[in-house]
């Protein structure tokens, strides 16, 4: 197992940024050991969420961190906006619901991809944390 | 500026020339350039020529860099440039040879400026024109990168233009059979460019089935899924089936953990499958062939 790589903060500005993101996350799952579902499964998600930003917020960041101890490794991502939030994030987590004529999968879907999920949001500033764990 | 430098460079241009063309064809000791392909060798001759009026002119009328506007002259030195400099940098792309050692080339002729001009000074020379002859330099390297820079943007810009183009053809299987193999990234310009190909495809071979294959992408989140189904959907307006084909282990478990259904679309797992299962909905095989009678 490789040691944790430093962390890596990713602009989102364009679409394609999105898929410099999800190509690093799928990088660092892979250095960690993670299989190539789990690895699948990270950069679908980073490819939502950052997705998100541009759609809603115009520009964000994403950041990609990994961690290890005794008993795992893990590897987080937060990916933050500073775009008007989400009004009502129930709403915005029950599946097909979307705003934008998508298919109303991406939030709730990112959240059943991943082991961790959290999101918060208020005008001006949404942070949503994503996290896959490995046991060593 | 002293008497000196525009002397210099009257006096000792090909000399000069000749030393640096000579150094070039060889790495540099200190290793701050590798030897000048071949090919580089006119374009520096080239560039040699134009700079060496360039600052012959400026010696001539005396310009010093505080008093008479070094905006404008710099203008008029960075327009005369150009072209040879645009010249260098587009053979040392096309030659696969690093910018940093055609910056190398450039500051080693300044090194060979001063030094001829400190061997041939009389007395101390003059502050100004060293600090001159730093400046113009500093704005030829400057240059150079700028335009090194525009270089590769245009080389970018093409190709992912290139690709556009190559990566979304519509190939004629068999009679009635299309097949539409997708590569890369799929975002929305070029879902939409691909359903257009598709449908026109479509209409003009009237086609029953069309193959999508999925190998070639590497991600297939919402966003491409939707652009897929609604590709899928015209497709069947004009009469043709799909079958989707290529969808990796991993990508059908995210697919459904995200919760998109493909609904009643057929899917295969390989190419091959949807080619028979194309074939068998158009009511044909593949079988062997028999023995020819005699």
């Amino acid at each position: 197992m490789n040691e944790p790589a430093p962390a890596e903060r990713i602009a989102i500005r364009s679409h394609n940024d999105i898929v410099t993101a999800r190509h690093a996350a799928r990088e660092h799952s892979a250095r960690l050991g993670f299989g190539r579902a789990y690895q699948t499964r990270l950069a679908t998600a980073v490819s939502e969420l950052t997705r998100n930003v541009i759609q809603y917020a115009g520009e964000g960041s994403c950041l990609i961190e990994e961690h290890a101890d005794e008993d795992g490794c893990s590897i987080r991502v937060s990916v933050e906006d500073h775009g008007p939030g989400i009004p009502d994030l129930a709403l915005a987590l029950a599946d097909g619901f979307s705003t934008s004529g998508g298919l109303g999968a991406g939030l709730p879907g990112t959240r059943r991809l991943v082991d961790h999920f959290q999101i918060s949001s208020e005008p001006g500033l949404t942070r949503v944390v994503i996290s896959i764990r490995k046991a060593r | 500026m002293t008497p000196s430098l525009s002397q210099v460079l009257k006096h000792r241009q090909d000399e000069l020339l000749e030393h640096w063309l000579r150094d070039l064809s060889q790495t540099s000791s200190d290793g701050s350039f590798s030897s000048a392909h071949p090919e580089l060798i006119e374009p520096l001759r080239e560039l040699f020529y134009v700079l060496m009026t360039q600052l012959d002119q400026a010696a001539s009328r005396e310009i010093s860099l505080a008093t008479d506007q070094p905006s404008r002259l710099e203008r008029e030195q960075q327009t005369a440039l150009e072209p040879p400099l645009k010249q260098l940098v587009a053979e040392q792309a096309r030659l696969q040879r690093s910018l940093s050692d055609t910056l190398g080339f450039l500051l080693y002729l300044k090194h060979l400026l001063f030094k001829a001009l400190f061997a041939a000074a009389d007395q101390a020379v003059e502050e100004r024109s060293i600090l001159w002859l730093d400046h113009c330099f500093e704005q030829i390297a400057r240059q150079t990168f700028d335009l090194a820079l525009a270089q590769r943007d245009r080389y970018i810009s093409e190709q992912s233009i290139s690709i556009m183009e190559l990566s979304t053809p519509v190939l004629r299987l068999w009679h009635q059979i299309l097949l539409l193999p997708l590569v890369g990234v799929i975002d929305t310009g070029r879902a939409r460019q691909i359903t257009d190909h598709l449908l026109e495809a479509i209409a003009k071979y009237e086609a029953r089935v069309t193959v999508i294959d999925l190998t070639g992408v590497p991600i297939i989140d919402t966003s491409v899924a939707q652009h897929i189904m609604k590709t899928i959907d015209a497709a069947r307006l004009l009469g043709s089936r799909v079958v989707l084909t290529g969808i990796s282990p991993e990508g059908a478990q995210t697919l459904t953990k995200l919760g998109i259904r493909f609904g009643d679309v057929i899917s295969r797992a390989s190419l091959r499958a949807g080619i028979a299962e194309a074939l068998l909905i158009t009511g044909k095989r593949i079988a062997a062939m028999e023995a020819s009678p005699r």
